[in-house]
């Protein structure tokens, strides 16, 4: 089989046939990696690519991403055994006092698709859960969502916190929902403001490079 | 000229003698009387005289009843909450479609039992002894997937698109059977339009396609009965890339409200070349700017807004969606302030 499969049934959301394609990969002796890249990354990249350029919309980023979840539990030990790291760590959640997440679980499933580990934390998340979760789990990003122009004032209470936990200058700070423009973000001291999923999960990895490389240096 | 000739002469496509001029004041509205949310969105007395005040204090062109996106789906059993100081929405963790086996079980009611769509019915008829044929009357109605959406949840829905679309489209057909003895209702109570919320038909949501096949039909049979009682069609999108050409085929709308430019124009000026001549255009003022950004930066997207797309009539300045609920007024006194000063048709200045 080629892994080109797999990215192609990955695309088109066909979880059942995804999910046999990557158990159908690995009794094949490809290596777990391989299959995570070629196969369940590069359909989620393509999918985040047409999504951006408007060729595919919010339906099918969705079942596209249960196709994905569904052959990454079937890879998901094999990755553990062969020591695979995730390419970054980002925590996300939709702000307090909002309780809107499907803008949160797109960029969430696109994040992932771009090979990073994302703890979701949910919705109507108060600014020091953010800073909190961040710190124990060793996030690079934190990422605020916000459907309600009432609630996005929290984002600044987010990075204001971060400021008083110490931990602005290890964590990047990434907003977006329909209400947040990039003067916004750079009213309230955000490192980012991306209009949509696919470019968002595209910052984020961005970040996580630059976060390593500066690392090795 | 009164708010009744302005936004007729702006429905025919005439310059009047300004643009007219309606921020998106619902939720906000509340404040003026003193109510609280829970009491504005539920008692017909109360939100009615929150509108008047409004149209009192600020001489709005117009009144969108707008109370919030749950009024429908309650009609259904959908359990909402009720914050204090917001608008009610469904409990998320109790809806009524929990699979999509449970799609058949949403029948076409008699709207006659939804409590919060007779007392939107009421509203209308309270507003239009004191406002008919002097401020036209709007009257705002979620769509059959919309009101499906808040039945199920989006993400689910969507998804079901692909999974289950024969059982979505029953049930689309149900509700848009509801949906069009209510808004028959409110037209007999006093509507003169029926705005239709069509919210996925953007880009930000589902393909054109998918629209087309979900949605269409009905909300061409629901802007067929709106025109039978004699009120006009109107659309309220605020989605990014919304499709003027194909739900304008589908409902033949007198007006389209909206925030972002269409999927087919570049920008809004390119959308009254293209469209300005067959749909009245309103909006298109983001409501963040109400409230974040400096009182300079918003009178000049009130004037950006002049400037694309009043030329010629056909065009009213509005908020692209709902004027901050919680939000100062301020900037919505501005942008009517702008609309008699900087707004004023050359030819009767």
């Amino acid at each position: 089989m080629e892994l080109k499969e797999i990215s192609l049934q990955l695309e088109a959301g066909r979880a059942k046939e995804v999910k046999a394609l990557v158990q159908q990969a690995i009794d094949e002796g490809f290596p777990a990696d391989r299959i995570l890249n070629e196969g369940l990354l590069a359909g989620m990249n393509a999918i985040g690519v047409r999504f951006r350029n408007n060729e595919v919309f919010v339906p099918e980023v969705l079942i596209a991403a249960r196709a994905m979840k569904m052959g990454a539990n079937v890879l998901k030990p094999l990755l553990t055994e062969s020591g695979v790291q995730a390419a970054g760590r980002v925590c996300i959640g939709t702000v307090m006092g909002d309780l809107h997440d499907i803008g949160k679980n797109l960029v969430a499933m696109m994040m992932e698709g771009k090979g990073l580990e994302v703890i979701d934390i949910g919705t109507d998340v108060p600014p020091e859960q953010f800073i909190e979760t961040a710190i124990e789990e060793d996030c690079q990003i934190i990422c605020c969502s916000a459907l309600l122009t009432t609630t996005m004032n929290v984002m600044g209470d987010v990075v204001r916190a971060a400021e008083n936990a110490g931990i602005r200058d290890r964590v990047k700070i990434m907003v977006g929902g329909a209400p947040v423009t990039a003067a916004f973000a750079a009213q309230i001291g955000a490192d980012a403001y991306t209009p949509d999923a696919a470019s968002a999960a595209e910052q984020a990895a961005a970040f996580c490079r630059e976060m390593k490389e500066k690392q090795a240096v | 000229m009164n708010a009744w000739e302005r936004m007729t002469a702006a429905l025919e496509h005439r310059e009047a003698d300004r643009v007219p001029v309606y921020p998106i004041l619902a939720g906000a509205t509340r404040r003026l009387i003193g109510a609280d949310y829970r009491t504005w969105a539920t008692d017909a007395k109360t939100c009615a005289d929150a509108y008047l005040k409004a149209v009192e204090r600020y001489d709005l062109d117009c009144v969108l009843t707008l109370i919030d996106l749950s009024v429908e789906c309650e009609a259904w059993g959908q359990k909402l909450v009720f914050p204090e100081n917001e608008a009610a929405h469904p409990d998320y963790s109790a809806p009524v479609i929990r699979e999509p086996e449970d799609y058949d079980r949403i029948e076409q009611i008699d709207y006659r039992t939804g409590k919060r769509m007779m007392m939107h019915v009421e509203v209308v008829r309270m507003l239009a002894k004191t406002l008919k044929g002097k401020v036209p009357i709007i009257s705002f109605v979620f769509g059959p997937l919309g009101t499906l959406s808040m039945l199920r949840n989006q993400q689910d829905m969507y998804m079901d698109l692909y999974d289950e679309p024969e059982a979505v489209k029953r049930a689309v057909k149900n509700v848009a059977g509801t949906l069009a003895q209510y808004a028959g209702a409110l037209c007999d109570a006093g509507a003169d339009a029926i705005m239709w919320d069509t919210l996925f038909a953007s880009g930000s949501i589902m393909s054109k396609p998918m629209w087309q096949a979900f949605e269409s039909d009905a909300m061409r049979m629901l802007a067929q009965t709106v025109r039978e009682h004699g009120c006009m069609n109107m659309i309220h999108n605020c989605g990014q890339n919304i499709y003027f050409d194909v739900q304008i085929d589908a409902i033949a709308p007198s007006a389209i409200s909206f925030l972002y430019p269409p999927d087919d124009c570049a920008d809004f000026a390119a959308c009254k070349q293209k469209y300005g001549d067959r749909v009245t255009l309103i909006g298109c003022l983001p409501p963040t700017g109400a409230v974040y950004g400096t009182d300079r930066e918003w009178d000049k997207l009130c004037r950006e807004q002049i400037d694309a797309m009043a030329a010629g009539g056909g065009f009213v300045l509005a908020t692209g969606c709902e004027y901050p609920a919680n939000a100062d007024l301020k900037r919505a006194e501005r942008m009517i302030e702008l609309a008699k000063t900087y707004g004023v048709y050359q030819t009767h200045a």
